[in-house]
């Protein structure tokens, strides 16, 4: 009895500890798990666009041999990494990455400019502005599409880069973002600067843009996963190979009667790799900024 | 006399030498606003006003011969007559149904558990946002194999989980599991944006409230209930709208997988927009689709503001 009660009285002292042990097991546990459900897809993606044989592929699906490749080929990748012919993928990936690299360095430079002189300028009219910019937001992309169609053929514009580019260069969002950025900053830097003798384009340019690293890292992976991914106004702007970006060309392989699994893992893989590239450079920047801004946006 | 009164002025700026720089000033900051004015406006306002205009007219896809008429609205009335149209509001409203719960919640959940102080925090982190950055055609490889039919990953998983007792299900083919098919891969997709804005949330509630919590002699569900689930009200409002806001614009992943299919189980209002438009070229009738879609998502937007304005943020 006494031996009972001992037991338990240590059960008692112990458990603060112990708690938070099985606690913490548990949770770790449940990261692994989750970890494994929305990350095997991908590696599943990756491993299988090493194998050669497309019913292999599928055949090895529902097993472990998903994870696994015994030889490696890169053939698929010499298949589809052409920069002509019907499956030019390499091509494409250019064409995408141009768009990606234009939309995002033309658009960090607009909407940080615009941001800054609604945060500092002396401008009569900023806060209409700002208010302006903060309803557009509103309209979604799919609802200004179809005249936005006719004004572009009518321009002379289909099958162009500057079709899929300008039009999203100057974005609601990311004027917000960066005017909410810019605002924080304190007054005496722009005080002072202008003592000195600074222009306003100076000030941004010397000062402000150097302090952003952070808002121009969030909006650098925002457009930049945007622009990579557009898929509806490229089928509706884009009917030949000339400026045609890779989501479309992968999109190709559903027409298909038989799709070409181990054709569409490798340039799904090649459509990653940039995105994937872009997002490791600024993540440092990106989860805490991004972070910051979110619900008040 | 009207003439000198306005003179003046401008001799005193070509004079003094502080006016000069505010013009100076004026002039750069003008110039900094211009192309970002520019653009928006010529590709953001003014097709967003020629919508509503085209909506009112047979605008055809390719110019005809035939002057484009204005009839009114003709192309609203045809599209509420129209059960595609119905058919299609009613899918998305399943969609949003069963996305908000599936991917709010699964962001949620990742977002709890990537709060705690857990070893490699920072690089679960970064991993549970790859599905994020993966574009939507890629998705649709991806899943388009692991919903293969009969004999697809995701078939074998539940028929080795349930003892083989559950039949293979036709993921895509069938009409009553299409939309919830879409469902799961949107959901991968699309999480991990929530799953940020939720962990922004978590860190925005102070850890004096936990700590008081705590002294106060409350056990992990009641600090979960009392302290966690309160100071996230406004996250997840915001969560849930863009969430729904984002469902009512589902196309993507429709229009690769399922083109709408099957008997137009997973027809959408976007899908059914473009469809109109570009297949049977009635631009007019597309715009009209297209200033609906926008009402939609006004309404929904207005709705969030109103909500959040209750929980004062």
């Amino acid at each position: 009895m006494s031996d009972l009660v001992l037991s338990t009285a240590q059960v008692e002292v112990k458990p603060a500890r112990s708690a938070i042990g099985s606690l913490r097991t548990v949770q770790t546990a449940c990261i692994l798990i989750v970890a494994l459900v929305i990350v095997s897809p991908l590696l599943m993606l990756f491993v299988a666009s090493l194998k050669d044989d497309r019913f292999q592929i599928l055949a090895d699906m529902g097993s472990f041999r998903a994870f696994w490749v015994s030889d490696p080929t890169l053939s698929n990748f010499q298949e589809v990494g052409n920069f002509s012919g019907q499956l030019a993928f390499g091509r494409y990936l250019v064409n995408s990455l141009i768009i990606l690299a234009s939309t995002v360095g033309f658009g960090l430079i607009v909407n940080s400019m615009a941001g800054f002189v609604l945060a500092w300028g002396s401008l009569r009219g900023r806060a209409l502005i700002l208010s302006l910019v903060i309803a557009l937001y509103v309209i979604p992309q799919e609802s200004i599409i179809m005249p936005l169609v006719i004004m572009v053929s009518r321009a002379g514009m289909t099958d162009t880069f500057a079709v899929q580019i300008v039009p999203w260069v100057a974005s609601p969002l990311y004027i917000f973002l960066f005017y909410q950025f810019f605002a924080q900053l304190p007054k005496e830097l722009f005080e002072a600067a202008q003592i000195d003798g600074a222009s306003v384009f100076r000030i941004y340019r010397s000062i402000f843009l150097p302090l952003s690293l952070p808002a121009l890292a969030t909006v650098s992976i925002l457009m930049g996963i945007e622009a990579w991914n557009q898929y509806l106004w490229p089928i509706l702007v884009t009917q030949t190979d000339y400026a045609r970006p890779i989501a479309v060309a992968i999109a190709t392989f559903f027409g298909q009667d038989s799709i070409y699994w181990d054709r569409a893992m490798a340039a799904s893989v090649l459509m990653m790799i940039p995105i994937l590239v872009l997002y490791l450079a600024f993540q440092r920047w990106f989860v805490s900024s991004f972070v910051g801004s979110a619900v008040k946006g | 006399m009207t003439l000198q009164q306005s003179a003046l002025p401008t001799t005193v700026t070509a004079t003094h030498p502080a006016s000069r720089r505010d013009r100076s000033r004026l002039y750069q900051e003008i110039g900094m606003l211009a192309p970002a004015v520019i653009l928006l406006t010529i590709f953001l306002i003014v097709p967003f006003l020629l919508s509503f205009w085209t909506a009112m007219t047979n605008q055809p896809l390719v110019p005809r011969p035939t002057p484009v008429r204005f009839i009114g609205f003709n192309n609203f009335l045809r599209i509420l007559r129209d059960d595609l149209f119905w058919t299609s509001l009613w899918n998305v409203s399943r969609f949003t149904f069963w996305i908000l719960p599936v991917q709010c919640g699964l962001a949620f959940a990742t977002a709890m558990l990537l709060h705690q102080k857990l070893p490699f925090r920072n690089f679960f982190r970064g991993l549970f946002f790859l599905p994020a950055i993966t574009s939507m055609v890629v998705v649709c490889v991806i899943w388009g194999t692991l919903f293969q039919y009969p004999t697809g990953p995701l078939n074998q998983v539940i028929g080795f989980l349930s003892g083989g007792s559950i039949q293979p299900i036709d993921w895509l083919g069938d009409p009553e599991w299409a939309m919830f098919s879409i469902v799961l891969l949107s959901a991968w997709q699309a999480y991990g944006f929530q799953m940020i804005i939720y962990l922004a949330g978590l860190q925005g509630i102070p850890d004096e409230l936990y700590d008081a919590a705590r002294i106060d002699g409350a056990n992990a569900f009641q600090r979960f209930w009392h302290v966690t689930m309160p100071g996230l009200r406004p996250t997840h409002v915001f969560v849930l709208v863009i969430t729904t806001i984002q469902a009512f614009k589902l196309y993507t992943q429709v229009a690769i997988l399922t083109q709408g299919g099957p008997k137009s189980s997973t027809e959408t209002v976007v899908h059914y927009m473009v469809r109109s438009g570009f297949e049977e070229q009635k631009l007019g009738h597309a715009s009209a689709v297209s200033v609906i879609l926008f009402l939609i998502v006004l309404v929904i937007a207005l709705l969030q503001r109103q909500l959040l304005r209750r929980y004062d943020v």
